[in-house]
């Protein structure tokens, strides 16, 4: 068996993937939600909690492309867009970013010194949290809250990047959303 | 590795992870220096404003929100005490989650620091307050914090933690005021 070094299989995995940033996903539910009815949906004002980053306060093209991404993954699930009257659901979504600190063995990743020995150190680094919130348009109550955090890493300087970053979030944030059942049909 | 053996061992991380989490938790509590003027036990929420708690997942999270008011209501009722409109009592609660940072490895009954590690972690502080509706004197506060890093992300073990929480805030309530 030829034995591959480590370094190579990181490296080769961090090109192919554009140093992309692991990306943490979850959610909240209600307890015997019954999602059954839910077909449409609407966007519902932005809430009045601060991005704690300028960089996103009304950023109509950071609030496009969330709409645009989600309304697609929505899309390919079954929900469509209320067109005319009042929706099922109605959709809110928050931004916000957080310096932190993670501990790293900062001299390893140049190769200055090796494993245990490197000395550790504490680098600030810039987490970012989109929060999607899904609300019963007639009860007024939340359903279900999906978010993504993840190393944002110069991610607001690069549109590309945070392009494909928000619809890596976004698809898997609706991954874990129970799907639709198609109007006319029962569970 | 079988699926079985699989399921086994996240079941055990998951217990250790709440074990740990357990033994961790740092409860307190202190009562103002009046008591209670009028003390029919009876309360009702009061009126917070929205605040951020320093974690996005847990801002405006009405599953989080509802899951500790239930969890605060059923340790008053234990207690005897019940809703009203004309409470005697009003009850707030606040959540807070900041990043903190320890070492682990110390030993620090004996003051030995040997191959400790630092460790950034998310630590949440459950804050339950018990205040006078007439001038909002407060009355008694007590509190809970722990490391919450792996906590938000799962919803069965957050609720869990929430009720383990408010168990032990409520084990400091006195008998009277």
């Amino acid at each position: 068996m030829v034995r591959v070094p480590l370094w190579t299989v990181v490296a080769v995995v961090m090109a192919t993937s554009g140093c992309a940033a692991a990306i943490n996903v979850s959610s909240h539910r209600g307890p015997n939600q019954d999602w059954s009815g839910y077909h449409t949906f609407a966007w519902a004002p932005a809430d009045a909690l601060p991005t704690s980053d300028p960089r996103l306060d009304d950023n109509l093209v950071f609030t496009d492309r969330m709409h645009g991404t989600v309304a697609a993954g929505l899309a390919d699930r079954g929900w469509s867009p209320a067109s005319t009257g009042a929706s099922d659901v109605l959709i809110h979504y928050h931004a916000n970013v957080t310096t932190r600190l993670n501990v790293a063995h900062i001299d390893q990743a140049y190769g200055s010194c090796p494993g245990a020995a490197c000395p550790e150190g504490f680098a600030e680094y810039e987490a970012g949290t989109i929060v999607l919130d899904f609300v019963d348009a007639r009860t007024q109550r939340l359903i279900w809250r999906g978010w993504a955090q993840t190393n944002l890493d110069e991610l607001l300087s690069d549109s590309d990047r945070m392009a494909r970053t928000i619809k890596q979030a976004v698809t898997r944030m609706l991954d874990s959303l129970p799907a639709p059942t198609p109007a006319g049909r029962t569970r | 590795m079988t699926a079985i053996s699989r399921s086994c061992l996240a079941a055990g991380c998951a217990a250790a992870i709440a074990l740990s989490a357990c033994a961790t938790v740092e409860v307190n509590s202190y009562r103002g220096p009046r008591g209670l003027d009028a003390p029919s036990r009876t309360y009702d929420w009061g009126l917070s404003a929205v605040q951020p708690t320093g974690d996005p997942r847990l801002d405006n999270n009405e599953f989080f929100e509802q899951h500790l008011r239930a969890a605060v209501e059923r340790e008053l009722a234990r207690r005897g005490w019940r809703k009203s409109d004309e409470p005697a009592v009003l009850v707030h609660v606040h959540t807070s989650v900041v990043e903190d940072i320890r070492f682990v490895g110390v030993d620090t009954a004996a003051g030995v620091c040997a191959d400790c590690k630092p460790e950034v972690y998310d630590s949440g502080t459950l804050l339950i307050d018990i205040v006078s509706p007439d001038d909002d004197r407060l009355i008694w506060r007590g509190w809970a914090r722990d490391n919450v890093s792996n906590l938000v992300d799962n919803q069965k073990w957050l609720d869990g933690a929430v009720d383990k929480a408010v168990t032990r805030i409520f084990a400091k309530w006195p008998s009277t005021f």
